[in-house]
């Protein structure tokens, strides 16, 4: 499950960095930094605080570890997002659901509606229905240059059969456009062309902010000396590399709370538990099945937007250390409101003049932050009411996450686990494992890399066993492109989806290979 | 008459047309992008009565054909369908004086509240079975006496089809084949009726009822109340329907298998807790039957729905995985799709189902 080498695993969440240093399965030294606005800070922090505990380790460092939140924050808050010019091969088809039809107001404020539909596509069964009209869509090229937009995003019909009507789209866009960054929507998504666009176009907007996130990591890691190579977390708990992370950070948006999960099962060695993450801004609560993040199996929204992705299935609620108390009409409430990373400057128990969720636990005795006397003169009624509302809350979304009565262990993680001190209903112990504020570094440091296949087959020329073969094969020299160590990559999904209501022997096969990283074996 | 005219409704309309979808008919998600577009752009879908035409007026179906694995790739062509009406009226030799849905189960409920945003024309509230169904000749259109063709088959590159079938088991294998030639999806335009047809053969008021579910659903669900409940309550509003749900629990296997094209799947659930009781439902594109611990406790063409046991979101049979918690619903069929010759077209041994239909209330009268 994880290599032997020494190895670095941080997080970047909303509020905290988080780092760990970990050789096997051991926890060598973990540190905890707040996350600054230009993420570079917040990593050199915690990684210095890491080499000071442990400075006879730093050329042992094998592989750096990376799980951010970064990109998905930044588009959920329309932050730093980049207009899109959008090309979408597929007329004569597709014409009445144009990009960005589901898309929120706000948000296309922010991309643009700069959309150009052109002739082309295939069938399911592969063939072109109509040629790549490259003059319409060397001329729609040229207006968006025009624009000045320098993000492209490009998708086809049956683009996941047939990559090349995208790649060859891309290289006339590209011949165009010379400076754009191009994501094509057979890269990000599977069948589906609404979801898998709506990801391209989500990918093609976070692009620039990527690359200079990506590359002020990679300094940070440079500029701290530490020679090995950086892997980012992605959304299934794998890892991909800073090269696929830049150009893919849509890769990497829900890797945050795969990343806590898995560092929880990882620290308690449980397979079954609900796990609740409790960062500065939210507590995030999920349920590990069979050691993995229960996944989601409905579309998915990301800041709005519909896609493909599956994701782990987590139930987000605004409790937090840094959460404002306060005294409302129905008496005193936690969140969900917050004062995020500046809890640091202005939590009361760090000399500021904001009550927060971590004054009422210091208050309480249940931690060690701050100053304790900055928090003294709160009377324990409010302390209290205080606790009162912020164990009701999480009490109630555990009951929605769990949809059964039967009682499971409660794993808490996160540098919030202090804000919960009482027993809590329909959970039947509550674990706080050693390292517990630290999971989700943990979490990125398991050291897997996966490979993925989402395409259509011909099943009746084929036969299944050859299909389900040549999927599998697909899989797993995906994984072993992205990293994996040949030998060692298991199957970990297959789904069949036969197409229905026609008589073709075209069956959607999805697999998910994963493997250990290679270069730490 | 009713126009809609807000996004919340379509989405609302849309949630509650995979409820009737009982599995199969597939996600409207594509037309409602395409009606929302419309709506955005101030160009509302009018939604009549069949009460509110006259008999002699000419109602015609739009419907999508194809797999759905297929349309979520090619969506929906607006030229497509202006052509199509266009090569309909020219076809028929009249002009169409209002659009019906041959199946409010799933994808076909919206197809003609695009159409009718875009060229003006009314949609009745009314459709061809109630529910999601399979095949062209399972609508009470066909079982009453109103035939699919002559109708024509049309694909987004303008290829045209003109089918005149002797029966409409026939029509549904013809238009099967040119989809298929068609690349899996085309638009058809079939069952060519009057108004007086309409009044008599169709199955009344389902767009009101894809709505109102939606809204049951999505208001319980934002006021904080039992989803189920209202769900439940607003259904049982129906003269001589009976709405319950059948079991409560998780997926514990899902199985899928492709033949002669068609989506055959079984589902198995046990009971949450200490629970052994075991509910199991067959798939054949929609769910067929619904047995608990071996017994049967609703079966076609009575409704069986699955739905998310949280947010109360209705699933169609690709959606469902191993592990989730789910609640199983079943309604009763309209009255119309109950009748003997109904149940001759549409019954469960038209599914190789070996045994006779009984309505939801006498086989949980005596569960």
């Amino acid at each position: 499950m994880s290599g032997s080498g020494y190895r670095l695993g941080i997080d970047v969440g909303g509020t905290n960095t988080d780092a760990v240093l970990m050789r096997g399965r051991e926890v060598l030294a973990t540190a905890k930094s707040f996350t600054t606005a230009d993420v570079r800070s917040g990593v050199v922090n915690a990684v210095r605080m890491i080499l000071d505990k442990a400075p006879e380790h730093r050329a042992s460092i094998e592989a750096v570890m990376i799980g951010t939140t970064q990109f998905v924050n930044a588009f959920v808050q329309r932050k730093g997002l980049a207009p899109v010019a959008i090309f979408r091969v597929s007329l004569p088809k597709a014409d009445g659901v144009p990009p960005l039809a589901g898309w929120p107001d706000d948000l296309v404020e922010v991309t643009g509606s700069h959309i150009y539909m052109v002739g082309g596509g295939a069938l399911y069964t592969g063939k072109d229905y109509a040629p790549l009209d490259e003059d319409a869509l060397r001329a729609a090229a040229e207006d968006a240059r025009s624009k000045g937009l320098k993000a492209v995003a490009i998708s086809a019909n049956f683009a996941p059969i047939r990559p090349d009507i995208e790649e060859k789209a891309a290289a006339v866009v590209q011949s165009v456009m010379p400076d754009a960054r191009i994501t094509i929507s057979s890269k990000v998504g599977g069948l589906g062309l609404i979801d898998r666009e709506n990801a391209a176009v989500i990918n093609a907007t976070l692009a620039e902010l990527s690359e200079k996130v990506i590359g002020s990591l990679q300094t940070a890691i440079a500029d701290l000396e530490i020679n090995a190579p950086i892997y980012i977390s992605q959304n299934d708990g794998t890892l991909i590399t800073t090269e696929t992370a830049s150009a893919f950070p849509i890769l990497t948006c829900s890797a945050g709370p795969t990343n806590s999960i898995r560092g929880a099962a990882f620290l308690t060695g449980l397979d079954e538990a609900v796990v609740a993450d409790i960062g500065g801004t939210t507590t995030d609560i999920g349920f590990l099945l069979r050691g993995f993040p229960r996944e989601t199996t409905a579309a998915n929204y990301i800041g709005g937007v519909r896609t493909n992705f599956r994701m782990p299935d987590v139930l987000s609620i605004g409790i937090g250390g840094g959460s404002l108390v306060r005294r409302g009409e129905g008496g005193w409430t936690v969140g969900p409101d917050s004062v995020g990373f500046r809890l640091a400057e202005e939590g009361l128990i760090f000399g500021g003049e904001t009550l927060t969720a971590s004054d009422i636990a210091v208050r309480a005795g249940q931690a060690e932050i701050g100053d304790p006397a900055k928090v003294a003169h709160l009377p324990d009624e409010t302390v209290e009411a205080a606790l009162d509302n912020l164990h009701r809350q999480i009490e109630d979304a555990i009951d929605q996450i769990k949809t059964s009565n039967h009682a499971l262990p409660l794993v808490l993680v996160g540098g919030g686990s202090i804000l919960v001190s009482r027993a809590l209903k329909g959970t039947s112990e509550v674990l706080r494992p050693a390292h517990a504020e630290v999971a989700n570094a943990v979490g990125a440091a398991i050291a897997l890399v996966s490979g993925r296949v989402d395409k259509l087959y011909d099943v009746g020329a084929m036969g299944r066993e050859a299909a389900l073969e040549q999927a599998r094969k697909e899989a797993t020299d995906a994984a072993i492109a992205a990293g994996a160590l040949e030998g060692e990559v298991e199957i970990v999904e297959i789904v069949e989806l036969p197409m229905t209501h026609m008589k073709s022997g075209s069956v959607q096969i999805r697999v998910r290979a994963v493997g250990p990283l290679a270069a730490l074996a | 008459m009713f126009i809609v005219d807000s996004v919340q409704d379509i989405q609302d309309m849309a949630r509650g047309a995979v409820l009737l979808g009982t599995g199969g008919g597939g996600d409207p998600y594509v037309g409602e992008l395409f009606v929302r577009a419309q709506i955005k752009n101030g160009r509302y879908p009018k939604v009549l009565s069949c009460d509110e035409i006259p008999d002699d007026a000419f109602v015609l179906s739009i419907a999508g054909i194809g797999a759905p694995s297929v349309i979520v790739e090619h969506l929906v062509s607006e030229k497509t369908l202006h052509r199509i009406l266009a090569r309909a009226e020219a076809f028929y030799g009249r002009r169409v004086d209002a659009l019906i849905s041959a199946e409010i189960g799933g994808a076909n409920s919206m197809f003609p509240l695009a159409l009718g945003a875009i060229s003006g024309i009314p949609v009745l509230d009314a459709d061809g079975v109630g529910r999601a169904v399979p095949h062209i000749e399972m609508t009470t259109f066909s079982i009453y006496g109103c035939k699919a063709t002559p109708g024509i088959v049309m694909d987004d590159s303008g290829n045209v089809v003109t089918i005149e079938a002797v029966d409409d088991r026939m029509a549904e294998d013809l238009c099967r084949v040119v989809t298929g030639a068609m690349g899996a999806m085309s638009f058809g335009a079939l069952y060519p009726m009057t108004g007086k047809q309409a009044k008599s053969f169709a199955v009344q008021r389902t767009i009101t009822q894809t709505l109102e579910i939606g809204r049951a659903i999505r208001t319980a669900r934002e006021e904080s109340r039992d989803i189920f409940e209202s769900l439940i309550d607003y259904l049982n509003s129906w003269d001589n329907r009976t709405a319950r749900i059948l079991f409560d629990g998780k997926i514990t296997d899902v199985t899928h298998d492709t033949r002669d094209g068609w989506h055959f799947g079984r589902v198995t659930m046990t009971g949450l807790q200490d629970s052994t009781d075991e509910c199991v439902v067959e798939i054949q594109n929609e769910f067929l039957v619904c047995r608990l611990n071996g017994k049967t406790i609703t079966i076609v063409p009575d409704l069986i729905s699955i739905l998310d046991r949280e947010s109360g979101e209705p699933l169609t049979g690709e959606m469902l995985t191993y592990g989730q918690r789910v609640k199983v619903l079943g309604y009763s069929a309209d009255p119309m799709l109950r009748r003997p010759e109904s149940l001759e077209v549409l019954g469960p041994r038209m599914f190789g189902l070996d045994e006779e239909f009984q309505p939801i209330e006498t086989l949980l009268a005596t569960a």
